[in-house]
């Protein structure tokens, strides 16, 4: 009785108070790719002599680098929470040290920077999965 | 009144003193208008604090104009057409904040806002509320009706009044 009550004068219509969506699909993978093709950038830029080679070597560098810093800052403000600190205490200072890195990578030819930023990308995504990144924010069970 | 309905709704008499803002007027007859919707609910965050997504809201349909900046309207949402809910910032004739300098409504358009703030939303879950600083001034065709009632609820029944536009620096 109560419930057909309720069902009748249920509105039927849905309005939208529209937002954004976040689409809570996050995974460092992204970061590491764009951080991969800086590092390759940086070896085949030592490789060959060439002005205008070099000079678009480093146009694409500094393109993917942005993107690693994009793809970092997505992870930083929309995926973690500040409830994820418990398990990475050092989050903030990883994400800092993170794109300051990226910065670095598009300022420099050394590989060995190239490398360090690899390494901070991947310390972000040791912080992904050990707050459960990889079943909650893919989908069905990628990456296997 | 029934002669009237089926015309254009042009007939119906409109007092410029009493509502002097909007000027042209919704081109569905006025038994298209009866047709409603007359009660809805409300999906995501957008116009939180006040109205929370779940909220059962009575509207008034026959609305032919906006109403006076500071009430809640459904509309259809340019671009998506979805029903959306918004407030009433501004009207024909108006001008509004946009982008460091202004823009002049004309007739027959509002300017809509979303209250929440990205931070409000953010806490709800959500993502940036979606207004006319990103579809722009909406013409009163759009216009579906004007929210006036919370039905649900049941602790937070009670009228849905007017709020004044924030102040602008």
């Amino acid at each position: 009785m109560f419930r057909s009550v309720i069902a009748t004068i249920a509105p039927k219509t849905v309005v939208r108070a529209h937002c954004d969506l976040p689409c809570g699909v996050y995974d460092p993978e992204q970061a590491r790719i764009e951080a991969e093709s800086c590092y390759r950038i940086v070896e085949k830029y030592a490789a060959n002599e060439d002005t205008a080679y070099r000079t678009r070597a480093i146009a694409i560098k500094e393109e993917r680098a942005d993107l690693v810093k994009h793809h970092l800052d997505v992870l930083w403000h929309d995926y973690f929470k500040p409830e994820h600190l418990e398990a990475v205490p050092n989050l903030h200072d990883l994400f800092w040290q993170a794109t300051k890195q990226v910065s670095k990578v598009k300022a420099s030819t050394d590989l060995a920077d190239a490398k360090r930023l690899l390494d901070l990308v991947d310390e972000v995504d040791a912080a992904w999965k050990a707050t459960g990144g990889p079943s909650k924010t893919r989908v069905a069970g990628r990456p296997g | 009144m029934t002669s009237d309905a089926g015309s254009t709704g042009t007939q119906a008499a409109v007092d410029p003193v009493a509502d002097p803002g909007g000027g042209r007027e919704v081109q569905r007859t006025l038994r298209e208008r009866l047709r409603g919707p007359w009660r809805v609910t409300v999906a995501e965050g957008s116009m939180l604090p006040d109205i929370a997504p779940g909220d059962w809201l009575l509207i008034d349909p026959t609305t032919r104009r906006w109403p006076r900046p500071g009430s809640v309207v459904v509309f259809r949402e340019p671009v998506t057409d979805d029903l959306a809910i918004k407030r009433v910032r501004a009207r024909g004739g108006e001008r509004v904040p946009f982008n460091g300098g202004y823009i002049a409504l004309g007739e027959g358009e509002a300017w809509l806002e979303a209250d929440a703030t990205p931070a409000i939303a953010a806490a709800a879950g959500y993502g940036p509320p979606i207004d006319s600083d990103r579809f722009g001034p909406v013409p009163v065709d759009l216009l579906v009706g004007r929210v006036w009632f919370r039905y649900g609820p049941w602790k937070r029944i009670g009228r849905i009044g007017r709020i004044g536009p924030p102040t602008t620096p």
